[in-house]
C-alpha cells in the first residue's frame, strides 16, 4: 500500500516504484522509493541536466572565476543569473557570462581551436582574474572535443593563471546529481592538496554544501567569525578558487548539503583523514545543534552557549511571531533533494507547519532514506514527480503553500496556490536563526497574499476562473 | 531489556540524526560504533576519548545526543550503567539493521563514492 500509483500514472505503472505514502507501522525497511533512476518515458521531469548540477549548483558560485562554458550559447543563458548567489566582491559570478557560442561549422570542424581562442579573450578582457573552469556541454562532448588539451595549453602560454575542467555534458547523468558528483571527485582528485594554507586560528574548517543562496554563508561566516573559527574553504559559498585548492589543511568538515557535497567531505576524509560532520542550517533548532556540535568538537562550548544566547534574544520573539500565526498550515516541499530532509522537521518544530507532500528532483535513496524517518505519516515522498502528479497531490493534500522552484512555482501560481522560491528564497538568506525568521516571513506573506485570491476571480461574472489543464 | 524505552530511544535518532545515513554501509558502521560507545560512556559517567579528530566528531554528535536524550526522557537518569549498556546495545543492533542491513538503499556498497 504505502507505494502509491496515481490515477494520472495509470498508463506509466513503473511510477509506482516512485511515490510514497508513509504509513504506521511501516517504514524503509520495507518501502524506499526508486530514486536516482533514468525518468521514465512518458513522464514530463522537472530535473535538469547533469551539466547544470556541475555548473549551475557549485562551480558557478565561485567568486573569481571564470566560467567558460563550451558550447552552444543557450548553454550559458540557463545556467546564469537563475540562481541568486551573491559575493562579497560586487557579484562578479552573476554579472558575467561566458560562453564559446558554438555554432554549426564548429560542430562540424571542430571546436578546440574556437576555445582556445575564447579563453584568452576572456583572460584577456578581465586581466585581474586568472582563475577559470571549463566544462563541456554535450555537443562538444559528442564531437570529442579535448577540453583538458586546451586548458594544458593555455596555462603553458600563460602560466599564472589555473584552469579546472568538468566533462559532465548535460547527458552524462540522470538528473543534476551526475554533476556534482563529477565536479567534486575532479576537484579532490586535481585540485586538493596543490596550496598551503595561512593559519591564523587553532580551529579550522571547512563548510561544505552552501552556495551562498540569498547570502546564507555571508550570514553564517558572522557565527564563525565569533566563534574564532577560520573556515579554510566554503564549498562553494562567496568562495574562491584557491581556497578550494586548501581544503586539506582544515581540522574538520562541516556538511550542509549533503547531496551536492558529500563526496568530497567523503574524500577529504579518506585522502586526509579529516573528519565528517553533517548538520542542518535551516532552522533554528538544528541551528543551534549545528553550533553545539561544532564547538564540542574544538573545546568551546562556552562560546557557543555565548553565541546562541545572543541570536536567540534577538530573533526567537521574531520567529515566535510567525509561528502563532502559521501554526497548522500545510506545506509542500518540490525542490531537489536536501531540502526535503533539511525543512521537513524544521518547519514543524519551529514553525508548527505541516508538511504534507515532498518530491526530490535529483536525490538518492539516501536522501529518502533521511526524509522519510523524520517526515509525517500521512504525507507523500516522490521521486521525479512530473506536472500531473502534482495536479493530482495537489487535490489530495491541498497545501497552503508550496516551495518549489521557478518551474513548478509557475504551475502552481495558475492554480492560485502560493509559492515560496525554495532553491533561490524569494528574499533570503534563509539559513541561521536570522535566515529561518525570513524564511517564516516569507512563507506568511505568501499564505496570507490577498492577490493570488482576487487572481482567482473574473470580476465580471463574480466566480472563480476555471482552471484548465493542457490536456483538456 | 524494555522495549518501549528502546522504541523511543531509536525513534529520537532516526528523527535526528543524520550520522546514520551517511553514503556507505562502513560510514555508517563506523558513526553507530563511535558515536554510541561515546554516548554509552557519557551516560555511565565514564571519560569520553577526545585524543583524535574522530574521537572528537564521535563526542561531538554523542554530547548533543546524549542532552537531548537526558531532556526527553527523565527516566534515564534513574537508569544505571547496566541498563544503559543494555539499552545502547540494543540501541545499535536495530540501527545497523534499519540502515545497513535491511536498508533497500542500493548505493550503500558501492567501493567508491
Amino acid at each position: 500500500m504505502p507505494m502509491v500509483l496515481l490515477n494520472c500514472d495509470k498508463d506509466i505503472p513503473e511510477r509506482e516504484k516512485h511515490i510514497y505514502l508513509k504509513v504506521d507501522g511501516e517504514d524503509s525497511r520495507d518501502f524506499l522509493p526508486v530514486s536516482n533512476a533514468p525518468t521514465l518515458p512518458g513522464t514530463l521531469s522537472e530535473r535538469g541536466c547533469a551539466f547544470c548540477g556541475a555548473k549551475l549548483v557549485i562551480g558557478g558560485v565561485l567568486k573569481d572565476t571564470i566560467q567558460m562554458i563550451h558550447g552552444p550559447i543557450g548553454c550559458a543563458y540557463d545556467t546564469w543569473h537563475t540562481k541568486r548567489y551573491p559575493t562579497d566582491n560586487g557579484h562578479f559570478n552573476m554579472k558575467y557570462v561566458w560562453s564559446t557560442d558554438m555554432k554549426e561549422s564548429h560542430i562540424v570542424f571542430g571546436g578546440e581551436k574556437r576555445l582556445e581562442k575564447s579563453c584568452h579573450e576572456a583572460f584577456d578582457e578581465m586581466p585581474d582574474v586568472k582563475r577559470m573552469i571549463i566544462y563541456t556541454t554535450c555537443p562538444t562532448a559528442l564531437i570529442g572535443d579535448d577540453i583538458k588539451a586546451v586548458a594544458k595549453k593555455v596555462m603553458e602560454e600563460r602560466p599564472d593563471v589555473d584552469i579546472f575542467t568538468v566533462e559532465c555534458p548535460g547527458f552524462a547523468g540522470v538528473s543534476q546529481s551526475k554533476g556534482h558528483h563529477v565536479l567534486n571527485i575532479g576537484w579532490i582528485n586535481e585540485k586538493v592538496g596543490q596550496l598551503d594554507a595561512e593559519i591564523t586560528s587553532p580551529y579550522t574548517m571547512n563548510f561544505i554544501g552552501d552556495f551562498n543562496i540569498g547570502g546564507d554563508t555571508q550570514l553564517l561566516q558572522q557565527y564563525w567569525d565569533k566563534l574564532g573559527i577560520q573556515v579554510i574553504a566554503h564549498f562553494t559559498g562567496n568562495g574562491t578558487y584557491d581556497d578550494l585548492r586548501r581544503m586539506h589543511k582544515a581540522q574538520l568538515n562541516v556538511v550542509n548539503c549533503a547531496r551536492s557535497s558529500g563526496y568530497i567531505a567523503n574524500e577529504l576524509k579518506k585522502q586526509y583523514g579529516i573528519p565528517r560532520l553533517d548538520i542542518d542550517s535551516w532552522g533554528f533548532n538544528y541551528m543551534a545543534e549545528g553550533i553545539r556540535k561544532i564547538c564540542a568538537f574544538f573545546g568551546i562550548e562556552e562560546k557557543g552557549e555565548a553565541l546562541l544566547a545572543e541570536e536567540f534574544a534577538k530573533w526567537k520573539p521574531q520567529l515566535d511571531w510567525y509561528k502563532e500565526r502559521l501554526k497548522g498550515t500545510k506545506m509542500a516541499i518540490w525542490t531537489g533533494g536536501p531540502r526535503l530532509w533539511h525543512w521537513t522537521k524544521s518547519v514543524e518544530d519551529d514553525l508548527g507547519v505541516q508538511v504534507v507532500a515532498m518530491s526530490s528532483k535529483f536525490g538518492h535513496q539516501e536522501d529518502f532514506e533521511k526524509v522519510i524517518a523524520r517526515g509525517q505519516t500521512g504525507t507523500y515522498y516522490i521521486d521525479d514527480g512530473n506536472e500531473l502528479e502534482f495536479f493530482e497531490i495537489i487535490d489530495l493534500v491541498k497545501p497552503d503553500v508550496i516551495f518549489t522552484g521557478p518551474r513548478v512555482g509557475e504551475l502552481v501560481k495558475k492554480l492560485h496556490i502560493p509559492y515560496v522560491n525554495g532553491h533561490g528564497y524569494h528574499n533570503g538568506p534563509y539559513m541561521g536563526f536570522e535566515g529561518f525568521v525570513n524564511l517564516a516571513r516569507d512563507m506568511y506573506n505568501a499564505v496570507h497574499n490577498p492577490l493570488l485570491k482576487l487572481a482567482a476571480t473574473d470580476i465580471r461574472t463574480g466566480i472563480a476562473t476555471p482552471v484548465k489543464e493542457a490536456a483538456e | 531489556m524494555n522495549s518501549e524505552k528502546l522504541d523511543q530511544l531509536f525513534g529520537y535518532v532516526q528523527e535526528r540524526c543524520l550520522w546514520q545515513f551517511f553514503s556507505r554501509s562502513w560510514d555508517r558502521q563506523e558513526n553507530i560504533d563511535g558515536i554510541l560507545k561515546t554516548a554509552t560512556d557519557l551516560l555511565t559517567g565514564e571519560p569520553p576519548a577526545k585524543e583524535t579528530p574522530m574521537d572528537r566528531l564521535f563526542y561531538a554528535d554523542a554530547k548533543v545526543m546524549v542532552q537531548d536524550l537526558k531532556d526527553r526522557f527523565p527516566w534515564l537518569a534513574d537508569a544505571g550503567p547496566a541498563q544503559v549498556r543494555d539499552l545502547m546495545h540494543g540501541l545499535k543492533d536495530k540501527l545497523v539493521e534499519f540502515t545497513i542491513t535491511k536498508s533497500l538503499n542500493h548505493e550503500l556498497n558501492h567501493t567508491l563514492y
